[in-house]
């Protein structure tokens, strides 16, 4: 068997990854789609009711026939490199990169790519994750000023985050989530469909991480009330201490009930941890890093990975 | 007039400095000594290259 990895070479957390695998012995073939077709090179055959066929690197190739499991690391768009056509040429790449890995048998995907995408959508998220019992803060999408200010009324204090998860890049900046004081005007919403979500009044960040049916946990708690930085990702790294922590049962059942319904083997799930001890859904990543917890908190997660790609996991 | 959003926009937080380079015979990430980064868990915790904000650049803050 061969895993398929689709990531850029800078991925060092896929390492983490690899290096289990190439401890077990599994052969591995690590592909950024991006360099498809300039640097990596696909040739797949239907013929006779059989696919066959090869996807070859600079230095290793597969034929598709070994491939057994695909884990969607944070793969570059296949074409990227085209300079003629470029638009149609990434187009052509990308149905017949995906095309053909999806019609291989008897592949495990982590995640699917259909099972991903749909889980990007924020708003689905939030209506998902209430219909398995989470606590889902009360959320607002708008262009419309009055009803941002309505909302802030009835619903506040808010926050304010990105609707798709993607900062802006002309020119690059972070969005990170933030406090929306009191009697902010709202008008700019027109200019711009806005997300404003219930700020929780938090004591504890948690990080709860799925791989098949093993859950790692950890939380970071709030160094004093109040702090200035609302988002762990943005906060200085020496303010944020990972530890590891059990799942508690009803939040399992709810997260396994959350996986089954979005098609997701792997997920990051965000909760905010409230004075009361409730967990507040905050979102779900399909692809989100775990590299820094599996090191801070000291979780096994990349050996999980390796093992649910190799179908050695209990849950395989 | 900026999207609403964008008020509470701020500077990217700049790509780690690595000081490991891609080996694509081992498919792995490499320090000067040819020492997988990975078994450095140091190292990669200072670069920072394993948080949820590295390679948001090109992917989803997770």
């Amino acid at each position: 068997m061969t895993v398929l990895i689709l990531t850029g070479p800078g991925d060092v957390t896929a390492d983490m990854v690899v290096d289990h695998l190439n401890t077990m012995g599994t052969p591995v073939l690590r592909v950024d789609p991006a360099d498809f077709p300039e640097r990596a090179s696909l040739s797949a055959t239907f013929a006779s009711g059989a696919l066959s066929g090869r996807i070859t690197t600079g230095h290793r190739s597969t034929d598709l026939r070994e491939i057994r499991a695909i884990w969607v690391r944070r793969p570059g768009q296949p074409g990227a490199g085209a300079r003629t056509q470029a638009a149609w040429v990434a187009l052509e790449s990308d149905h017949a990169w995906y095309g053909t890995l999806r019609a291989l048998p008897d592949v495990r995907w982590m995640n699917h790519p259909d099972a991903h995408t749909a889980c990007r959508y924020k708003m689905r998220q939030l209506v998902l994750a209430q219909s398995v019992g989470f606590h889902v803060p009360a959320t607002l999408f708008t262009s419309v000023p009055g009803d941002a200010t309505g909302f802030a009324e009835t619903h506040g204090p808010l926050v304010c985050k990105s609707i798709s998860g993607h900062a802006p890049d002309d020119p690059p900046l972070a969005l990170p989530t933030t406090p929306v004081p009191a009697g902010t005007d709202f008008t700019a919403v027109a200019e711009a469909p806005t997300c404003l979500q219930t700020l929780v009044d938090k004591r504890s960040d948690i990080r709860l991480t799925v791989v098949g049916s093993e859950m790692f946990c950890a939380r970071a708690d709030q160094l004093a009330p109040g702090q200035p930085e609302l988002d762990w990702r943005y906060a200085d790294p020496e303010s944020v201490r990972w530890y590891p922590v059990p799942v508690p049962p009803d939040i399992r059942a709810r997260t396994e009930g959350f996986m089954r319904l979005t098609g997701l083997v792997y997920g990051a799930f965000d909760f905010a941890v409230a004075a009361d001890e409730t967990w507040h859904f905050l979102e779900c990543n399909a692809s989100g890093q775990f590299g820094f917890i599996e090191l801070a908190a000291g979780l096994p997660i990349s050996r999980a990975m390796a093992d649910w790609l190799t179908g050695t996991a209990n849950s395989s | 007039m900026q999207p609403f959003a964008l008020t509470y926009a701020r500077r990217p937080i700049p790509e780690p400095e690595t000081s490991f380079a891609y080996d694509p015979e081992q498919q792995l990430n490499v320090l000067a000594d040819g020492t997988p980064a990975v078994r450095r868990p140091k190292v990669l915790l200072e670069a920072g290259s394993t948080t949820s904000t590295a390679g948001s650049k090109t992917h989803f803050d997770d």
